[in-house]
C-alpha cells in the first residue's frame, strides 16, 4: 500500500496512517473459514451413505442417511428438502426426519407408477451404498414470523413425509405449537407412519391427527372419502386465519385449494402449497396454446449437440435424455436453478414456473417447466 | 491477441464483474465471465416468493440523474448500448427518517425542499443549513477532482481541511440539534460507520449523489440491470459459465496465466479480472506466494458489515400499511456509536432501513400488496457463537426484532404479512461467498479510503485486476464504475 501522493495534505492524515500502522496483523484464514461457513449451512453436494433402510408399507421404504464420517449434516427447516442423484437425473424428497437430530437425514420414498427415479431407489438402494443429494432447500417450512403457533396440515399419501418432520420438532424440541393433521390415504395399507402418528397425538395435546381413507375398508371406522370443506371444519374445527400446509399428489392441490378458499372462505394467503413437479400434463393449462401437438417432436439444440423431443416434455427432462444435465433441484419451477436462455425458438413456460419480471427480456425460462413449442436453441 | 484460451478471464458476475466483462469483450478482447451460481448480479439480483419479487440489495441507486445532467451514471449504460433497456423508476424523496418521540422528517430530493423542510423542522437553521450544503457539494467536487488527478495546488484547501474528519465532527461545527444532525446522517447505514468514525468526504459524497442526481430504482430491479449488462457482454460475444467457482488463479513466472475451474478445467488468459473479495483472490493464487505488500496491507483492514434483512410481501398497499417515502431509516434513538457497536452481537436491532417498493413500483408486488424490506447491518461474527441446530431459531427470533422496530412506523405490519423471508449474514456469505457476509467489503472508516489503499491500480502481480467493493468504495454505483474502470485500464495497458 503506497499512501496517494495528497494523503499527507489531509488534515488528520498522520493519525490514520498511524491507526493502521497499529491495529494488530489480521491473521485469519479468511478463505477457509468462508468455504467452512458455507459448507455447515449450504453445501451444493452431500456425499452421504444408507445407514439402514425401512420398510414402512408395501410401496414405501424409508431410506436414513448419514455422512460416511458420522458428522453432522447441514441444519435444515421441517419440511425441506434435498435433491437426490440417481440414474442421470435428480428428485427432490422432503427429509421427513426431525431437524433436533443431524446425525441423519431420513427420505421417505413412495413407489410412483411409472416412476422411474422412485422405482430405482426402491429397488436398487441398499444399507452401505454411497447417495449423492444437494444441500438442504425450499421454502415449505413453518415460519413463526407470520405462520402462527396453531396450524394446518393437508396430506395426502407420501406427502405426510414433510408434516412427519415438522412433528417430529415439536416434541423433540418441545414447541408451543398446536398441529392439526389431516391424512389422507388412499387404503388402510398405505397408511405411513400410522404408529408413531397415533402415539404423537396420544402424548401431546397440542398434536391431534386425523385419517382419512379414500376407500372404505370395514376394518375402519374412521372417516373416509375426500379432504373435502365440510371435512375439514369436522376434524380440524373452523380455521380462522390458521396456516394451512398441502402437500400430496398434484391433483389434491386445486381440489384442496376450491374447498378452503372456495367454499371455507380461507384466505390464499394462510395456504401453502408444497410444490410438486412439473404439471402431470401442461397442455391442461389454458394458456397452451391451441393446437400444438404434445407429442409432436421438434428440435433442441444446444452448443454440444442437437436433438429430437416431443413437445409436451420438459426442457430439463429432455436435456437430461440427450446426456446434458443442467444444474437443478425443484424441478417445479421454483427454485431457478435450472435457468436457461432460450437464443431462438418459442418456449411454452407452465403456471409453475416462478420467473422473474426481468427473464423474458433476455429469453430465460426455467427448464423444468419449459417446453420447447418450435424447434428452439439453448444456451444451456 | 495471444494463443490463450481467452484474452481476459472475469471472475464473479457482480456489478463489477459485469461491467468489466462488458467493457472487455465491446472493445474486442475475449473474455470468459465465471459465475458460481445461476444468475447474473451478486447482490444485484431478486427472487421470487409466491406472488412477489423480492429485491435483494439495492435501495436507492445514486448517480443516474436526469437525462442530460453531466456526471452521471448514464453514460456507462449508454455506452454498454443497453441505456435504452432499463426503465428508471425516480424517487422524490431522500428519505423519511423517524426516532420515535424524537423527530419524524421526510426530506425531498432536491438541495432547496431539503433546506426548506431542515429549517421548517428545525427553525432557525437555515443559514447554517446552506453553508452546510455548500461544504457538501464543495468537498466533494474537489474530491473528484483531486481523484481525478487535478494537481495539488489547484485543489481547494477545503478538501484537505475537511476530508477526512469525522463527519460528526464537521456536523457539530455546524450545528447544535442533535435530532437536525441526526437527520442529516441518516445515509451512514449505506457506508457502514457512524458519523463518529465516518470521514465527511464519504458523507458528503452520499448526499451530493442523491440531492444532486435524485434516487433511482428501475423497473424489474437490480436483477433487469444485471442481466441487461449480461446481455451487452453476450451480444459481443463473451462467453458465460454459471454454477461455475474459480478454483485457482494460475501463476508463470509471477504473472498470471489463466485460472482453474471447479470442474478441473484450466482455462489459460492473459489477464485475470476479479471481483471476488481479496482474501479469496490472493488465496486463490496458484503458484505464487502473496507478494508481501499485499500481506501487509490486507493484514491491516478489516472485514466489513454485513447484513440482516427481511424480504417481505404484504397484503396490503403502500398507503393502507402509511408508507409515504420509498426508504424510511428508524432508529431507537440518538445514539449512532451504540448502535453500530450493536452490531457485532444479536441484541435488538436498533436501526433498520425500511424500504417500500411499490411507493414508486418496481414491478415486483402484485396490484394491492407491497414489496418492503426491513434492513439491518450487522456483522457476520455476531454469529460465530451460534450453534448450526439453533441457527434458524436465532434468526427468527433476531428478525422479530426488526417487526418490533417497523411496528413504530407501521402498527399492524405482522397482520399483513404474506411472504417474508430472512437473509442473515451468513446468507450474504453463502450467496456472495464473501468473508463474514460483509456486503460492502472492508469496514469502510477513514483508513480505507483512497488516500491511504491502492490495491486496484497496483494489485502486485502482473495480470491480476481488482473490481469491487474491496478494492474500493462499497456500494452499487461506486461498484458498477469501478468494473468500467479497471477494464478501461486493462485495455489501455494491452495496447500500450
Amino acid at each position: 500500500m503506497t499512501p496517494h501522493h495528497l494523503a499527507a495534505r489531509f488534515a488528520g492524515a498522520d493519525r490514520i496512517r498511524d491507526e493502521i500502522a497499529a491495529r494488530t496483523p489480521d491473521a485469519v484464514d479468511h478463505a477457509a473459514r468462508t468455504r467452512r461457513t458455507i459448507d455447515t449451512y449450504h453445501p451444493r453436494r452431500l456425499d452421504l451413505r444408507v445407514d439402514r433402510v425401512v420398510d414402512e408399507t408395501p410401496s414405501t421404504r424409508t431410506f436414513r442417511l448419514r455422512r460416511p464420517d458420522g458428522a453432522d449434516l447441514p441444519p435444515f427447516l421441517a419440511g425441506q428438502y434435498v435433491g437426490v442423484f440417481a440414474d442421470g437425473t435428480n428428485r427432490p424428497y422432503a427429509i421427513s426426519s426431525s431437524p433436533a437430530d443431524l446425525s441423519h437425514y431420513d427420505l421417505t420414498v413412495r413407489r410412483v407408477p411409472g416412476g422411474r427415479i422412485s422405482s430405482h431407489l426402491l429397488d436398487t438402494l441398499a444399507a452401505g451404498h454411497a447417495l449423492t443429494t444437494t444441500g438442504p432447500q425450499g421454502t415449505f417450512h413453518h415460519n413463526p414470523l407470520f405462520h402462527g403457533e396453531d396450524v394446518v396440515f393437508l396430506a395426502g399419501g407420501s406427502g405426510v413425509a414433510p408434516a412427519m418432520s415438522m412433528l417430529r420438532e415439536i416434541v423433540d424440541r418441545g414447541l408451543d405449537r398446536r398441529f392439526h393433521l389431516l391424512y389422507g390415504s388412499r387404503s388402510l395399507d398405505d397408511i405411513l407412519f400410522r404408529a408413531e402418528l397415533d402415539a404423537l397425538a396420544a402424548g401431546h395435546p397440542g398434536i391431534r391427527v386425523h385419517h382419512v381413507l379414500q376407500e372404505p375398508d370395514p376394518r375402519w371406522p374412521g372417516p373416509t372419502g375426500l379432504l373435502t370443506a365440510a371435512r375439514v371444519t369436522e376434524l380440524a374445527g373452523p380455521l380462522d386465519g390458521r396456516m394451512v400446509y398441502v402437500c400430496g399428489p398434484q391433483a389434491l392441490y386445486p381440489y384442496a385449494l376450491g374447498q378452503l378458499t372456495g367454499r371455507l372462505g380461507h384466505p390464499r394467503r394462510r395456504i401453502r402449497f408444497e410444490v410438486n413437479g412439473a404439471p402431470a400434463d401442461p397442455t391442461r393449462q389454458p394458456h397452451w396454446p391451441a393446437g400444438a401437438d404434445p407429442a409432436e417432436p421438434v428440435t433442441v439444440a444446444t452448443r454440444a449437440t442437437a436433438f429430437r423431443t416431443p413437445r409436451g416434455r420438459p426442457l430439463l427432462d429432455a436435456l437430461e435424455d440427450a446426456g446434458i444435465r443442467p444444474e437443478s433441484a425443484c424441478r417445479s419451477g421454483e427454485c431457478g436453478l435450472c435457468r436457461v436462455r432460450v437464443l431462438k425458438g418459442e418456449v411454452h413456460h407452465a403456471e409453475e414456473a416462478r420467473l422473474r419480471l426481468s427473464d423474458p427480456d433476455s429469453g430465460y425460462a426455467h427448464a423444468c417447466v419449459a417446453y420447447p413449442l418450435t424447434d428452439v436453441e439453448l444456451d444451456v | 491477441m495471444s494463443g490463450a484460451d481467452f484474452d481476459a478471464v472475469v471472475i464473479g458476475a457482480g456489478n463489477a464483474g459485469l461491467t468489466a466483462a462488458a467493457t472487455l469483450q465491446r472493445a474486442g478482447a475475449r473474455t470468459l465471465l465465471v459465475e458460481r451460481h445461476s444468475v447474473p448480479g451478486g447482490c444485484a439480483t431478486s427472487f421470487r416468493r409466491g406472488r412477489f419479487e423480492f429485491e435483494v440489495a439495492l435501495h436507492q441507486l445514486s448517480g443516474i440523474g436526469a437525462e442530460g445532467q453531466a456526471f452521471t451514471l448514464r453514460p456507462l449504460f449508454d455506452e454498454l448500448g443497453i441505456g435504452d433497456r432499463l426503465t428508471w423508476v425516480g424517487e422524490p424523496d431522500l428519505y423519511r427518517t423517524v426516532v420515535p418521540g424524537s423527530f419524524d422528517v421526510t426530506l425531498p430530493a432536491d438541495w432547496e425542499g431539503a433546506t426548506a423542510t431542515l429549517d421548517a423542522h428545525f427553525p432557525g437553521n437555515h443559514a447554517r443549513l446552506e453553508r452546510f450544503f455548500a461544504l457538501v457539494r464543495d468537498l466533494t467536487f474537489w474530491q473528484i477532482a483531486a481523484m481525478r488527478g487535478t494537481p495539488a495546488d489547484q485543489v481547494d484547501e477545503l478538501l484537505f481541511r475537511h476530508g477526512l474528519r469525522p463527519a460528526r465532527d464537521v456536523l457539530d461545527e455546524h450545528f447544535e440539534d442533535e435530532r437536525l444532525k441526526a437527520v442529516l446522517a441518516s445515509y451512514w447505514g449505506y457506508l457502514g460507520q457512524p458519523p463518529s468514525r465516518l470521514p465527511f468526504q464519504d458523507l458528503a459524497l452520499v448526499l451530493f449523489a442523491y440531492l444532486e442526481f435524485k434516487p433511482w430504482h428501475l423497473r424489474g430491479g437490480s436483477q433487469a440491470m444485471s442481466g441487461a449488462i449480461l446481455d451487452a457482454f453476450l451480444e459481443a460475444g463473451g462467453d458465460v459459465r454459471f454454477h461455475t467457482a474459480v478454483d485457482a488463479i494460475l501463476t508463470r513466472g509471477g504473472k498470471v496465466v489463466g485460472v482453474r475451474l471447479d470442474d478441473g478445467q484450466e482455462v489459460s488468459a492473459t489477464d485475470v479480472v476479479s471481483n471476488a473479495s481479496l482474501p479469496l483472490t490472493y488465496g486463490m493464487l496458484d503458484g505464487l506466494d502473496i507478494p508481501g505488500a499485499v500481506r501487509t496491507d490486507l493484514a491491516s483492514r478489516r472485514i466489513g458489515v454485513s447484513g440482516f434483512v427481511l424480504h417481505m410481501g404484504l397484503d396490503a398497499t403502500p398507503a393502507e400499511l402509511g408508507f409515504t417515502a420509498s426508504t424510511t431509516f428508524v432508529n431507537t434513538d440518538l445514539d449512532a456509536d451504540r448502535t453500530s457497536a450493536s452490531w457485532r452481537t444479536r441484541e435488538p436491532a436498533r436501526g433498520i432501513c425500511v424500504t417500500s417498493y411499490d411507493v414508486e413500483p418496481i414491478g415486483f408486488a402484485p396490484r394491492g400488496a407491497t414489496h418492503v424490506s426491513l434492513m439491518t447491518l450487522q456483522y457476520g461474527s455476531a454469529w460465530d457463537d451460534v450453534e448450526p441446530a439453533a441457527y434458524a431459531r436465532e434468526k427468527f427470533a433476531y428478525a422479530e426484532t426488526l417487526l418490533d422496530l417497523v411496528e413504530t412506523v407501521t402498527p399492524g405490519i405482522r397482520g399483513v404479512i404474506e411472504e417474508v423471508d430472512v437473509a442473515t449474514p451468513l446468507t450474504m456469505s453463502r450467496y456472495l461467498g464473501h468473508p463474514g457476509g460483509a456486503i460492502y467489503g472492508y469496514d469502510q472508516d477513514a483508513t480505507e479510503s483512497w488516500q491511504f489503499r491502492d490495491s486496484e491500480l497496483h494489485p502486485h502481480v502482473p495480470g491480476l485486476h481488482l473490481a469491487g467493493s474491496w478494492s474500493g468504495m462499497g456500494g452499487f454505483q461506486p461498484t458498477l464504475e469501478a468494473g468500467a474502470r479497471v477494464a478501461r485500464r486493462l485495455l489501455r495497458s494491452r495496447t500500450a
